[in-house]
């Protein structure tokens, strides 16, 4: 299971300094020009007016930031990813620390969080609106849900992968338990825990964002879907957009701390 | 004695699943029946819902949704994939939109997708498409990214050919990462096929469970919920060996 997790953490943009260089800019600029060209054209030709198009996505943008609706949407959608994240964040350090250097804990419950790490996390939509009704509540529980799994895993597989000599060390430096634990343990699974992170806020968003249709209380995601019923694709698809910028920051950020703060990790040398 | 290795391999495995077991029918018994179950009731829930036949019917009718979109994913995604990997050019101009797509929640789409395409099966193979598709491409341009263009110039400069190129350098430097992807893209797919499910025309699992939850069917909840969970872990098993099998190639 350790490698999967890692696996989709190698999926890093930016890192290779060539990609900033200038001969990568103009076959990207060309790139985007002609994808958005390509879309303005095909829903100009084909699809009825009401479909989102970039011209009129671009005319919607000044309306729709300025919309309180949609600025409340807002931030009622990224304060509950927040708050879920972090109690995710919490609950699955602490989990992943103890799976990661107790075996029996890791044997007790490793079993259940791949498996609740492998079913579709919307499934546990229904059930979670009839524990905590339609509210709120359900969708920190959702986001916490989507979120938890994956930072246990990393974390887990963090802690496990200490160099055994380390903890030796520490030990015939007559270090307590809990402070190889803060000392060294958790300083080298980082690189592991920001990869769980990353995954982690990816799923929370969706989470988050299902929560909000099947439910209908008030996010980005109902936006969205109240929107695009009432066929307002344009203002709806604005939604999209900042869900997007969302999910590519969360992911620039992550990198860069990574590069920032853990420049000994290193994946594999890759190439331009 | 070898028996006697495999039952003290395998003993934690059944001793934890027995105790979560336990807890769950312990929890079950002393709670009101509309918030939990307890696992005897959810597997008599479920041995009625698999006896009346609905349930086989539902299964057959996600398994439909499931296997045309990732098929098609898989088709579509996997050559554009390789023919990223290939044209250098077109690769680094489409990388970071890419991206962006891989990192967006697609979920957010379906509200769109309903009311262009209504409630047919064709939409909701989008969705699961739409879901697979981009781990599937990410994945191979991934694995373009990681041959070395001193292993191309070698090639070249030896005159291989376009076909030889493929054999000895461009599959098996992609493969083992498309396969990566392959394996991303089941466990995404399943999320797609019970979005579609649940936010389009209601059909298959995601209906089961859907209308067990609207008539506080609690029993029925569990039941498809359990179900889904181990076809969720039984599908990402299958990834992991797809990939294992491929990533021998992979140095």
């Amino acid at each position: 299971m350790s490698e999967q997790v890692i696996d989709a953490s190698v999926i890093a943009i930016g890192s290779r300094p060539s990609a900033r260089s200038a001969g990568t800019f103009m076959p990207r600029l060309i790139t985007g020009l002609a994808l958005l060209l390509l879309w303005e054209l095909v829903v100009r030709a084909l699809a009825p007016p009401y479909v989102a198009k970039p011209t009129s996505v671009v005319m919607a943008v000044p309306r729709v930031i300025t919309d309180p609706t949609f600025l409340s949407a807002t931030g009622a959608t990224l304060l509950a990813v927040a708050e879920g994240l972090a109690i995710a964040l919490v609950a699955g350090i602490v989990i992943g620390l103890s799976m990661g250097r107790s075996p029996a804990v890791e044997r007790s419950l490793r079993h259940y969080v791949n498996g609740f790490y492998a079913m579709p996390m919307i499934v546990i939509l229904p059930l979670f609106s009839l524990w905590f009704g339609y509210s709120g509540a359900t969708r920190i529980a959702t986001i916490i849900f989507a979120a938890i799994f994956s930072i246990i895993i990393n974390v887990a597989d963090g802690a496990n992968s200490v160099p055994r000599e380390y903890l030796e060390v520490a030990r015939s430096f007559r270090a307590s338990r809990l402070r190889g634990l803060i000392d060294i343990v958790l300083p080298s699974s980082m690189p592991y825990l920001l990869a769980g992170i990353r995954l982690a806020a990816g799923r929370a968003l969706i989470g988050a964002v299902v929560a909000e249709f099947f439910l209908s209380i008030g996010g980005v995601g109902y936006y969205i879907l109240y929107n695009s019923r009432i066929y307002r694709h344009d203002q709806a698809f604005v939604g999209v957009l900042l869900l997007a910028a969302f999910g590519v920051s969360f992911e620039l950020l992550v990198n860069w701390c990574t590069r920032r703060f853990m420049p000994w990790y290193r994946r594999d040398e890759q190439t331009g | 004695m070898k028996r006697f290795g495999t039952l003290r391999h395998h003993a934690p495995f059944w001793l934890s699943i027995a105790a979560g077991i336990a807890l769950w029918e312990i929890a079950g018994r002393n709670t009101s029946a509309a918030f939990m179950v307890p696992f005897s009731e959810t597997l008599v829930r479920l041995w009625q819902l698999v006896a009346s036949g609905e349930f086989i019917h539902q299964l057959l009718e996600s398994a439909k949704l499931f296997i045309t979109g990732f098929v098609l994913a898989v088709v579509i995604g996997l050559p554009f994939g390789m023919l990223l990997a290939r044209v250098r050019t077109l690769r680094i101009g489409i990388e970071p939109y890419l991206m962006i797509v891989y990192a967006t929640p697609l979920v957010a789409l379906i509200p769109f997708i309903l009311s262009m395409m209504g409630f047919g099966f064709a939409p909701k193979v989008l969705v699961v498409f739409l879901f697979a598709v981009f781990s599937v491409i990410y994945n191979t341009v991934e694995g373009a990214r990681s041959i070395k263009p001193e292993m191309l110039e070698v090639a070249h400069s030896f005159r291989s050919n376009e076909w030889v190129l493929w054999r000895e350098v461009m599959l098996p430097h992609t493969l083992p990462y498309a396969m990566t992807g392959v394996r991303q893209a089941i466990g995404r797919a399943l999320v797609g096929m019970i979005a579609a499910e649940f936010f389009l025309s209601s059909t298959g699992l995601g209906q089961l469970i859907m209308s067990a939850s609207q008539n506080f069917d609690t029993g029925g909840v569990f039941a498809s919920i359990l179900v889904i969970a181990l076809i969720g872990i039984g599908l990402m098993r299958v990834g992991l060996l797809i990939e294992r099998h491929f990533a021998r190639w992979r140095q």
